[in-house]
């Protein structure tokens, strides 16, 4: 059977090429530029920091280090070991302070509350601060980014 | 051939080939209904007044700027030290900044209660919140490019706040970010967004905010509505635009006196490891979401409450974007209810604004 007018003229299916091809052009473009948005990050596997530098350290007590460009927290806990702590915040990543007289971590931003352990006690934060592994080596101390046991 | 012959021959030589004359035969003619709500009329002009403003500055600013970690803070200290009334332009930009914002919250308050968005101004009230959401990424990219301790403290916030949308979160708060932390990289990155894709993307709407407007015609208030009567008009040209030149002048007043009696100060450059310095507050177009955030639980029920206030407000943002459609009324019913819920909303946000200010 010959039909008398075309079901799919020229002109509509010149439209979808156009539309289509520019369109598939576009969406293989995308990934391409989304994928250059984002810069690459690798958190360092480990940091050290001298032994010297947190010995005089006494029970209790808290000193800050660098973990690479967040802050990090070093406690000497009562059996003279040392537990590290990244001091960021777990609710909105503003960096925590540590306040000696009340022994707790304190951030500022929304009023987020850890006690000496890192455990969030009060305020906003949903979990504890992050914890990382101290390892002694000699006269170094390494910071490790794996949780510890 | 006298300088005025000359230039009416250019001006028809030029209308000749841009046609241009069908424009101002246009704005010739067009009428604005003289109403006791026409003041509200006024708002957009002023709010383009300050959008000028921001764009004539913002340039002079990007002259001495630096978008890096090294000399963000140093170069803007030495606008406001070193450069020619450079304390000046960056204090009429912060200011103006201020004044563009809270004139857009009443545009839109306005618009809203009076609900002159209905139809057949649907898409011109969606082009208008997505003007709202340029102004306020201004506002928001603006603030970090001191960097300083406060600036910085509230874009960790500010951008780790999309990381609670589920599935899309982090890939926002890393294309936001440059990666997984604030860094010098997102400096950069809000430099470009805020001096190059925001002005642009904001032009692109506003064309289309301001040439509907146009060709929609201002909207009638209520009772006009209702009553069917015609209302008393002005022409738009000489007599509205003479207005809008008084309350232009009026505001350049205004804003000129504060920038030069109350600059904005400059802390100390910003240090990616201090920690948040205590008692920070967001601008105060932001205070009331800081609000909602600071009161919602560290876990309600099966998720985080942080999750819970994101797609809260979320749903906000959406249901405001489609207002219109929810509203789908005829311009002359009175819709009491939608209007005490905006109220209601106006309420919550100065409620807690206030409250956050106290805190």
């Amino acid at each position: 059977m010959k039909l008398k007018a075309s079901l799919f003229s020229r002109r509509k299916f010149l439209n979808g090429l156009l539309a289509g091809g520019a369109g598939s052009l576009a969406a293989s473009l995308l990934y391409p530029l989304l994928k250059s948005v984002i810069p690459p990050y690798r958190e360092p596997d480990e940091v050290r920091v001298p032994l010297a530098d947190y010995s005089a350290l006494a029970p209790g007590e808290v000193k800050g280090f660098a973990w690479d460009i967040k802050p990090g927290f070093l406690k000497k806990k009562a059996d003279g070991t040392l537990a590290a702590f990244v001091g960021v915040c777990t609710h909105l990543d503003c960096n925590v302070s540590y306040l000696p007289a009340k022994k707790k971590f304190f951030c500022a931003c929304h009023e987020g509350w850890y006690d000496e352990e890192g455990r969030n006690i009060s305020g906003p934060p949903p979990a504890p601060l992050r914890r990382l592994t101290v390892v002694l080596e000699g006269e170094t101390i390494i910071i490790k980014k794996e949780a510890p046991e | 051939m006298n300088a005025g012959q000359w230039w009416t021959r250019f001006r028809s030589w030029l209308d000749d080939r841009l046609g241009w004359g069908a424009v101002l035969a246009f704005l010739r003619q067009k009428k604005v209904p003289q109403t006791r709500h026409t003041i509200w009329a006024y708002t957009g002009s002023a709010i383009l007044l300050f959008f000028i403003i921001q764009v004539v500055t913002g340039i002079i600013l990007a002259f001495y700027y630096r978008p890096t970690l090294e000399g963000a803070n140093s170069s803007v200290a030495r606008i406001m030290n070193e450069i020619p009334l450079g304390w000046a332009v960056r204090s009429i930009h912060s200011w103006s900044a201020t004044f563009m914002i809270a004139l857009v919250m009443v545009h839109l308050t306005s618009i809203w209660i009076l609900k002159s968005y209905r139809r057949p101004r649907e898409v011109t009230w969606m082009s208008g919140v997505l003007l709202l959401i340029c102004t306020v990424a201004f506002g928001f990219t603006g603030y970090l490019l001191p960097w300083d301790d406060l600036s910085l403290a509230a874009t960790k916030v500010g951008t780790d706040i999309p990381r609670a949308i589920p599935l899309v979160g982090n890939f926002f708060t890393k294309l936001l970010r440059g990666g997984e932390d604030v860094s010098g990289d997102t400096l950069t990155r809000f430099f470009g967004i805020h001096i190059c894709v925001l002005p642009l993307a904001l032009l692109a709407v506003l064309v289309v905010h301001i040439f509907l407007i146009q060709r929609l015609g201002m909207s009638l208030p209520l009772e006009a509505e209702i009553k069917k009567k015609p209302v008393k008009e002005i022409p738009f040209w000489p007599n509205f635009i003479f207005r809008e030149m008084i309350l232009w002048l009026f505001l350049l007043g205004i804003l000129l006196s504060l920038a030069v009696f109350l600059p904005p100060g400059l802390g100390a450059s910003a240090d990616l490891r201090a920690p948040a310095p205590e008692g920070i507050k967001p601008e105060w177009y932001f205070l009331f979401l800081f609000q909602t955030l600071k009161i919602f639980p560290a876990h309600v029920l099966f998720m985080s409450g942080e999750t819970l206030a994101v797609l809260f407000i979320m749903a906000g943002g959406l249901i405001f974007f489609f207002y219109p459609f929810l509203d789908t009324k005829p311009a002359s019913a009175k819709g009491k209810v939608l209007t005490a819920i905006a109220w209601l909303f106006i309420a919550y946000a100065l409620a807690l604004s206030i409250w956050s200010l106290l805190d």
